[in-house]
């Protein structure tokens, strides 16, 4: 059974689509209720202040949800756009949109929620930060959402970019690789930023006159944990402009699409791992404000040796990519 | 609930005052679908704001079952009403598609926009 290629695109375009939104509501969702919950718990503990509980609750849900609703602009986009130039390949470009922003907004939803909530908890522990805090949560959250916005990136790249006259083989795997490599990767980062940001609300919280220790190294904290989504993204531009030649072969789109999943995957690991290297530093300095120094070395130190292994993950995937 | 009720107040007449003010200038200077499509998108993104804490009331004072398919419904219900501007962008040359994403934002973009210029200066002053 044949198909045309206009069909093909669609049937591309709505499995994309649908995995674009699918995947992109399960982080915010999760996030979303983590806040609730922390803040349920804030007004069980002081009730009196429950309406600035209420309000940061809404405030922090209402950025977390950013990341779901780049999933949402992603999905629609495919589902409503006609494609400018119909080719088998453009059908491959939209299901690696879709895989990217899915997968890349799990993490960013997810983390961006730990903030919200441990602001709306901190509020009930010390109601006179709660100015600090807010304003902690919104900076958290918002650089929560870069690996998604990364994500969302490759995504318009691969829907609005035309490749001309690309060979359909290899390089349709090299567009779902770049949305694999891309979307996985940015869900570890995504994660371990709102950890980091999570901890900084609670050592606001604990101790608000250490507000800009803790902030400085949140910032440089996350800063670090998006590495590996760069990686992705870097890993993702080159398989989307990298021209490759004609190939008959199996093996060479597999390589592609192979290069695609090891910075993916690779990527996970070490932004989950680099966020609680951060976690850890921002939640002591807030304890132990005179040693921020050494705290934020050993953070940087352990980051960098949990970094190792998304090093590994993009050395295979640029063999896979330039030697294979 | 008063309390919320005041920040979506603060931050729906924020966001649509700008997007109204961005969006005039846009169409003065010719570029009418990016003021439409900015506008539009903005009118969604309050929508959904204000939906945001309305339902929390909803929610209040139901049976778990009740409450489980308000919550669910009005998740559900605020992301048809957010594809409702991308969709009009994209069939309707009128609005421009990115200036309507760029809208759908706008509460985010306050909210933040506001914190940091709250920020800015108390970090001047602890320099002082």
């Amino acid at each position: 059974m044949g198909f045309e290629v206009e069909t093909v695109i669609k049937i591309a375009a709505y499995t994309g689509g649908g995995i674009a939104m699918g995947l992109g509501a399960v982080g915010a969702a999760i996030g979303e209720g983590y806040t609730a919950a922390r803040a349920n718990l804030a007004i069980s503990r002081n009730p009196e202040i429950s309406g600035d509980i209420f309000k940061s609750m809404l405030v922090g849900q209402a950025v977390a949800e950013s990341a779901s609703i780049f999933a949402l602009v992603i999905a629609i986009l495919l589902l409503f756009m006609d494609a400018a130039t119909p080719s088998l390949l453009k059908a491959a470009a939209f299901l690696g949109a879709g895989l990217s922003m899915g997968f890349g907004a799990i993490g960013s939803g997810i983390g961006s929620g730990y903030p919200g909530g441990e602001a709306c908890f901190g509020i009930s522990q010390q109601p006179a930060a709660d100015s600090q805090l807010t304003t902690n949560m919104l900076i958290g959250s918002a650089v929560c959402q870069t690996p998604a916005i990364f994500s969302m990136v490759v995504a318009l790249m691969l829907i609005f970019i035309d490749f001309g006259n690309a060979p359909l083989t290899p390089t349709w795997a090299a567009f779902i690789g770049a949305g694999l490599s891309m979307g996985l990767a940015a869900i570890g980062s995504g994660y371990g930023g709102g950890l980091a940001a999570g901890a900084s609300c609670e050592g606001i919280a604990r101790s608000p006159q250490s507000v800009t220790n803790v902030t400085t190294i949140m910032l440089v904290g996350q800063a670090v944990s998006q590495t590996p989504s760069i990686f992705g993204l870097l890993i993702s531009f080159i398989l989307m402009f990298k021209s490759f030649p004609e190939s008959s072969m199996l093996a060479t789109p597999m390589a592609l699409l192979g290069a695609g999943l090891c910075m993916g995957f690779g990527g996970i690991g070490p932004g989950i791992g680099n966020g609680m290297a951060a976690e850890g530093a921002v939640r002591w300095v807030a304890r132990n404000v005179e040693h921020s120094n050494e705290l934020m070395r050993i953070m940087l130190v352990g980051q960098a040796v949990s970094q190792s292994t998304a090093i590994y993950a993009m050395v295979v995937s640029l063999v896979l990519i330039f030697v294979v | 609930m008063e309390a919320v009720k005041q920040v979506q107040k603060k931050y729906a007449t924020r966001a649509l005052t700008l997007s109204i003010i961005v969006g005039l200038l846009f169409i003065l200077m010719g570029q009418k679908s990016i003021g439409k499509g900015l506008v539009l998108g903005t009118v969604f993104s309050v929508l959904n704001f204000i939906l945001m804490g309305q339902s929390i009331r909803w929610k209040l004072g139901h049976s778990k079952a009740k409450t489980l398919s308000i919550a669910m419904g009005s998740i559900f219900f605020r992301y048809l009403l957010l594809a409702i501007p991308l969709i009009v962008a994209i069939r309707f040359e009128q609005f421009h598609l990115v200036a309507a994403v760029l809208g759908i934002f706008m509460i985010q973009l306050v909210i933040l926009a506001d914190h940091i210029r709250t920020l800015i200066p108390s970090i001047r002053r602890k320099q002082i």
